[in-house]
């Protein structure tokens, strides 16, 4: 009875979790193609004829940059999380019932239509892209609820077919259409990150927390629908009432932080994996962890996509598979049981 | 003794022209052990469903405790009734107090997590199945025994008055077997509680159950029963003591197959004969077959 999880122990945890994530978030802002001391850009802005450059790079290129990863990675990660749990399938990723093909068929028909216009300094691509990817959500589950009433196979077939068929739609619009309007989607498509503007960050940040919280709310319930939806029922649980709700929550967050970065893979599978593996399963725990954990995976990941090339950059979602993947298979070999730390 | 159970010309259908069950009424009194026996496709899961709350007969009524099951709201119904299905590794490696626990999620607090009341369910349940000492493994690492128990246990601290059963015992070997039925009866006895389970070890049933239903498929039932409007009830269900239900005749027609009865201590006990079975030529000569 002592291994059962105690609020005291998640706060914890979760506390602990979080110094991690603003640790690794004021290293990471140091690290650049310009080297940037803290002490000088604590001096300040400086005056308008001589501005700080210390300053002006920390606080209007990293800072923006490292929280965009930050909200993006806490995004994919608890999506990912209760994706797996309603889908009781441990390969789920937020992008499984139709996100990625929605989202990439979207901003691929922003390019092909070539319109120009921006929605609170949001480009077209990803307008479109969020759009695109809540619209084939909606078209997934409306699917699998005609085949059969909330039977996880059903939705995930739906999603499988149609993103294949939409990935279809994609390769096609590529092959008609102009190369150079194609390489910007193409690139969009890998992944990507961009300095947002404060309105953007504070915006998307406040939807994909208020998010995670919400899903938090219904995390207990999660645990049980992991067991199938009958022992679900069979205990009280309202199976249909609580599915819907997370699938709509979570696709909602996805679709946000695919908008703002594209597709980064990897991010929704791995990271509740590895939480997984070290923490236990159980969703109260998981989400949270996983949540705050896909942040600094993520962070990581865009400062080694800064790095490695510069001054070029590498699109972020290459980082995530290529160092995420081999991350995820020493976990894999290590812990073949669950151990607890911090407990 | 009081009814817990009533069903009243219970009729379910997965396809209109097919009904599973037609027209059952029974009546289950309080802290009797049911047996559910039957052919397979004879809708013995199917009843178990539609007590469970999770299919709604198109027609006829249950009630549970004097009252329509369709008036119980889903959360009011699993403090009513508690299923166990057959034993399974669950997607995720949840530990077997983490599993228990599960049942208590309905009587959670608003951040999700149990009250001391429920850790003492939980730590009863464990107690009572004897699973206490693999609290803290992950289900994938117990034998098949040793999970069905702990879904008992998990049913147990659901706190309801009826317990369901499916196939309890269906892949586990004579030791397990026994281990689970006397658990079963303990349960029955100490915690007072109306037990249905569906089984198809009618030895098992004959030495633990109380009473038993047995059920035949619709589709099994004779030509002429069938082209009436309504069935025979006595062609597709018997209900009754043990005694009077198991007996060899009933058994044979229902299971289209011979059966050496022999009485052992206070009981029957069935043994089926198939064509090529090495006593086939020296079972008794039924005139049902």
């Amino acid at each position: 009875m002592n291994s059962l999880l105690s609020p005291r122990m998640l706060l914890t945890r979760t506390i602990a979790a979080v110094v991690l994530l603003v640790a690794v978030m004021v290293l990471c802002s140091l690290v650049g193609t310009q080297t940037v001391s803290l002490r000088a850009a604590l001096a300040g802005p400086g005056s308008p004829t001589a501005p700080n450059p210390d300053y002006e790079i920390l606080l209007h290129v990293r800072i923006p940059r490292i929280l965009l990863a930050a909200i993006v990675g806490a995004a994919l990660a608890g999506a990912g999380a209760v994706f797996q749990a309603v889908l009781r399938n441990p390969l789920a990723d937020p992008y499984i019932l139709g996100v990625s093909s929605g989202a990439g068929l979207g901003a691929m028909l922003a390019v092909v239509s070539g319109v120009n216009w921006t929605l609170w300094g949001r480009s077209p691509i990803a307008v479109f892209a969020f759009l695109g990817a809540l619209g084939t959500v909606w078209l997934v589950w409306t699917i699998g609820r005609i085949t059969g009433k909330f039977h996880v196979t059903g939705l995930l077939l739906a999603g499988v077919v149609v993103n294949a068929c939409f990935s279809a739609i994609i390769m096609f619009l590529t092959s008609v259409a102009r190369s150079q309007d194609v390489y910007a989607t193409v690139f969009w498509l890998m992944g990507n990150m961009a300095e947002e503007d404060p309105f953007v960050l504070w915006a998307s940040g406040g939807c994909v927390a208020a998010g995670l919280v919400g899903l938090f709310f219904i995390s207990a319930p999660l645990n049980v629908i992991s067991f199938g939806q009958t022992d679900a029922q069979s205990m009280g649980i309202h199976v249909e009432r609580v599915q819907f709700i997370t699938l709509a929550i979570s696709s909602f967050i996805t679709a946000v932080a695919v908008s703002l970065s594209g597709l980064i893979g990897f991010a929704g599978l791995i990271v509740p994996h590895a939480v997984r593996l070290v923490f236990g399963p159980d969703h109260r725990q998981l989400l949270p962890l996983s949540s705050v954990m896909g942040a600094v995976f993520l962070v990581v990941a865009d400062t080694i996509a800064r790095r490695v090339v510069a001054p070029a950059q590498l699109p972020v979602g290459v980082i995530t598979a290529m160092i995420g993947g081999p991350f995820f298979l020493i976990l894999l070999m290590r812990y073949n049981r669950r151990v607890y730390w911090l407990s | 003794m009081t009814t817990c159970i009533r069903l009243n010309q219970v009729t379910f259908a997965y396809r209109p022209e097919l009904p599973v069950l037609k027209d059952i009424s029974l009546a289950v009194e309080t802290g009797v052990f049911l047996a559910v026996i039957g052919p397979n496709g004879a809708g013995k899961s199917t009843l178990i469903r539609l007590l469970a709350g999770l299919l709604r007969p198109q027609s006829g009524t249950i009630s549970i405790d004097g009252k329509d099951i369709r008036s119980y709201s889903r959360r009011e119904l699993a403090t009513k009734v508690a299923l166990v299905q057959q034993e399974f590794v669950p997607a995720f490696g949840f530990s077997v107090s983490e599993t228990v626990l599960m049942a208590r999620t309905p009587h959670f607090s608003q951040l999700g997590f149990e009250g001391r009341e429920d850790r003492r369910i939980v730590a009863d349940a464990l107690a009572m199945t004897d699973t206490a000492a693999l609290a803290a493994r992950p289900l994938a690492d117990l034998s098949g025994g040793e999970r069905q128990r702990v879904f008992i246990a998990r049913a147990l601290a659901q706190d309801t008055p009826i317990l369901l059963l499916d196939e309890p015992t269906s892949f586990l070997d004579l030791k397990h077997q026994v281990a689970i039925y006397d658990l079963l009866k303990s349960i029955q006895r100490e915690k007072a509680r109306t037990i249905i389970a569906i089984t198809h070890d009618i030895n098992l049933a004959a030495q633990y159950c109380d009473q038993a239903l047995l059920l035949q498929p619709c589709s099994a039932a004779p030509e002429e029963s069938r082209t009436r409007r309504s069935l025979k009830p006595a062609d597709h269900y018997r209900v009754g003591r043990t005694s009077e239900v198991l007996k060899r005749e009933t058994l044979e027609e229902a299971f289209g197959i011979r059966m050496f009865s022999v009485p052992v201590g206070i009981e029957n006990v069935f043994l089926p004969l198939g064509k090529m079975a090495k006593d086939t030529g020296r079972a008794p000569l039924s005139n049902t077959m």
